[in-house]
C-alpha cells in the first residue's frame, strides 16, 4: 500500500515500457543526425548504422545510471531530483561520449571526426542530449503524475462502493438481541459477537485485502444473525469446501449478494424459502453460485443497485477475467460470480 | 384494551408481547405474522388496538393500515420499525404513533397511553395520507358482510358497472366500491384500459383477434370471456403490445 501511494514522479527506467520507450527516442535521435543537411553525402545508411549504434548505447547507458540511481533520486525533493536526473544523464553522456571518442582515435578508425577535438564531440553530445533529456524526464514525469491521477481516481471510486451495512439490519439485529438477552444469553452473546466481526468490516476504510475464507466467515456470521430474526423461514444450503479459502479478497465483497438474497428475496415470502451458495473451483478460477427464491409478483427485483456496486468492485479487483452474472427468472434469483485466484493488484 | 400483535418475525413478536405484559394493560389476543393476516385478525377478533411492523411479507403494514381506513370497527394503530422510513413523516402529524426498535418499554407505555384517545377520524386521515403515494398489493371488498383481500397480481381484469367496478380474479369476481378511473392512476403500468368500462392486467393479455364485423377481442391468459376492445382504446394498446 505504502509503495503505491508514495509520490513516484521517477519512472522505472529498467521497466520495459520505458526502456522500449528509450530506445525509440534514441532511434529518432539517429535517424535526425543521420538526416540533417550538410553532411558528407553518399554513405547515409552506414552513418545511420554507426549512429543507431552510438546513440543506443549511449541511451542504455543512460538507463542503467538512472535505474540504479533511483533509490537516492527519490528521496530527494521533485525540482531537486528531476534536475539531478538531468545532470546526471548530461554528465553519463558526456563521459560515455569522451570515451568512445578515445577508444576510435585510439582504434584509428576515425568514425568520430577528425582526431584532437574531444571537448567538441563530447560537449555536442552533452549538448543534445541535455535538451533531449529534458523534454523526456518532463514527458516520463507528466505521464506519471497523470497515471497517479488516474490510479487514485478508480481507488477514490472503488472506495466509495465499499459495503455498507443496511441500518434496518443494524436496528433489526439489536432487537433480536434485546429479545434474546433475557431467556438465550448464550445466542445473544454469540449475535454480538458476529455483529461485531460484521461491523469491524464493514467500517474498515480501506480496501485491504483479506482472503476468501475470512469472507464465507463474514457470510457464515451475517446468516446466523439472520436465521435468528427469521426464525425457520431462512434455509440454507450451503456447498462451499471446495473454494481456496487462502484466496485473497477484499471484505465484504461477496456478503452483500447474500444480503440482498435474504432482504429481497427470503425476508418477503411468508413462508421463507431457501438461500443456496455453491461454490466450485477449477482451473484456477472459483465460481461462487447464490440462489434466492423471490416473490412471484416481484417481476424485476429492485437490487440492481447493490449488484451493480458488487460488480464494479470485482472489476477493480480482478480485472476482466472476472464475471458478475444476474439470472432473474420470475420467483427465482440467481447471481453468478466467477473470479481468478489471482488477483489483480 | 384488547391487542392484535403484527411482526413478522417471531423474536420481535416475543419481545414485544414480553414488554405488553410486563405494562399489563393490555391483553394480546392474537399474533399474527403479515398484513393481510392483521387484516383478518382485527376482522375476527375486532380488537382495539393494533401494533403493526411495517415491513412485511405479502401486505406490508402501511398498506394494512389503508385498508383498515375504511372499516367501521378499526383498531387504534401503533406503528413499530426497526429504522426510520420517510414515509413515516406522514403519521407524524396525525395522532398515530410509531415506536422504533428496539422499543423502550417508557416509550411503549406513553404510546399506548395515546392509543386510548385514538379515533376513527385520525385513521381517515392517515388513509387519505398513504393512499396517494403508494400502489397497494391487494384490494379490499365485502362479499354478504364478509372481508375477501384480492391480491392484485391474481386480477385479470376490471368491469365498470354503475357506480361499482367488478374485479375479476383466478375465476370468481368481487363488487368493490371504487372508481375505474383511480385504479387505472393507482396502477399505472400494470393495468390497462381497453374500453371506456374495461381495464385489463398487461402481463395476462395473450392476444388480439379480429372478427368478422371488424370489432376487435382482447384475450386474457386462462380467461374463457374475450372482451372488446374499443376503437379509441385500440392504437395505444397495439403501442404497447409492440413494446413488450
Amino acid at each position: 500500500m505504502n509503495e503505491s501511494e508514495k509520490h513516484r514522479w521517477l519512472p522505472q527506467f529498467c521497466s520495459l515500457p520505458t526502456l522500449f520507450a528509450l530506445m525509440v527516442v534514441a532511434e529518432i535521435v539517429a535517424l535526425v543526425i543521420a538526416m540533417a543537411p550538410d553532411r558528407a553525402a553518399g554513405s547515409w545508411l552506414s552513418e545511420l548504422g554507426i549512429a543507431s549504434v552510438f546513440v543506443q548505447w549511449l541511451a542504455l547507458l543512460n538507463a542503467v545510471v538512472l535505474c540504479s540511481s533511483r533509490e537516492v533520486l527519490e528521496r530527494l525533493p521533485a525540482r531537486l531530483g528531476f534536475f539531478s536526473a538531468w545532470t546526471l544523464a548530461v554528465v553519463t553522456t558526456a563521459l560515455g561520449s569522451a570515451v568512445v571518442y578515445s577508444m576510435d582515435h585510439a582504434l584509428g578508425f576515425g568514425l568520430t571526426g577528425p582526431p584532437g577535438v574531444i571537448w567538441r564531440f563530447s560537449l555536442g553530445n552533452a549538448a543534445i542530449c541535455a535538451l533531449i533529456a529534458a523534454a523526456l524526464l518532463r514527458y516520463l514525469y507528466v505521464r506519471e503524475l497523470w497515471q497517479d491521477r488516474v490510479r487514485a481516481a478508480a481507488k477514490a471510486q472503488v472506495d466509495a462502493l465499499q459495503a455498507r451495512i443496511r441500518p434496518h439490519f443494524l436496528f433489526n439485529s439489536m432487537n433480536t438481541i434485546a429479545s434474546l438477552i433475557r431467556k438465550r444469553p448464550a445466542d445473544a452473546e454469540r449475535a454480538v459477537e458476529d455483529l461485531s466481526d460484521l461491523f469491524r468490516a464493514a467500517l474498515g476504510t480501506r480496501e485491504m485485502l483479506g482472503t476468501l475464507g475470512e469472507e464465507l466467515d463474514l457470510i457464515g456470521h451475517y446468516l446466523r444473525i439472520e436465521s435468528l430474526r427469521l426464525g425457520d423461514r431462512l434455509k440454507l444450503d450451503m456447498d462451499m469446501g471446495a473454494l481456496p479459502r487462502d484466496m485473497p479478497m477484499p471484505p465484504l465483497l461477496l456478503q452483500p449478494l447474500v444480503e440482498n438474497a435474504v432482504y429481497h428475496g427470503i425476508q418477503r415470502m411468508p413462508d421463507g424459502g431457501t438461500l443456496s451458495m455453491h461454490g466450485t473451483h477449477h482451473q484456477g478460477m472459483i465460481e461462487i453460485v447464490v440462489r434466492n427464491p423471490v416473490p412471484a409478483d416481484v417481476a424485476h427485483p429492485r437490487n440492481a443497485h447493490a449488484v451493480a456496486n458488487v460488480r464494479a468492485r470485482i472489476e477493480y479487483h480482478f480485472g476482466d477475467k472476472a464475471a458478475l452474472i444476474v439470472q432473474p427468472t420470475r420467483g427465482e434469483f440467481t447471481v453468478t460470480v466467477r473470479l481468478p485466484e489471482a488477483t489483480r493488484r | 384494551m384488547r391487542t392484535v400483535v403484527a411482526d413478522d418475525e417471531p423474536l420481535a413478536r416475543e419481545r414485544l408481547i414480553g414488554l405488553l405484559e410486563e405494562i399489563g394493560s393490555v391483553e394480546v389476543i392474537a399474533e399474527v405474522r403479515d398484513g393481510r393476516e392483521a387484516i383478518e385478525a382485527v376482522e375476527t377478533h375486532r380488537p382495539d388496538l393494533l401494533l403493526l411492523d411495517i415491513r412485511m411479507p405479502r401486505m406490508d403494514g402501511l398498506e394494512a393500515a389503508r385498508h383498515l381506513g375504511s372499516f367501521e370497527h378499526a383498531p387504534a394503530i401503533i406503528f413499530c420499525t426497526a429504522y426510520d422510513e420517510h414515509a413515516l413523516a406522514a403519521f407524524d402529524a396525525n395522532a398515530v404513533d410509531y415506536l422504533v426498535k428496539p422499543i423502550r418499554i417508557d416509550r411503549l407505555r406513553t404510546a399506548l397511553e395515546r392509543a386510548g384517545r385514538f379515533n376513527h377520524e385520525v385513521l381517515r386521515e392517515l388513509e387519505k395520507s398513504v393512499s396517494t403515494s403508494r400502489e397497494r398489493s391487494h384490494l379490499c371488498a365485502r362479499v354478504r358482510g364478509n372481508l375477501v383481500l384480492v391480491p392484485i397480481v391474481d386480477i385479470d381484469y376490471l368491469l365498470a358497472e354503475d357506480k361499482y367496478v367488478i374485479v375479476h380474479h383466478a375465476g370468481s369476481e368481487v363488487l368493490i366500491e371504487e372508481s375505474l378511473k383511480a385504479l387505472e392512476v393507482e396502477f399505472e403500468g400494470r393495468f390497462v384500459r381497453i374500453h371506456r368500462n374495461c381495464l385489463i392486467a398487461l402481463d395476462k393479455l395473450a392476444g388480439l383477434t379480429r372478427t368478422a364485423d371488424g370489432r376487435v377481442l382482447a384475450k386474457l391468459e386462462g380467461v374463457d370471456t374475450e372482451l372488446e376492445v374499443s376503437r379509441r382504446n385500440l392504437p395505444a394498446l397495439r403501442k404497447l403490445v409492440r413494446t413488450l
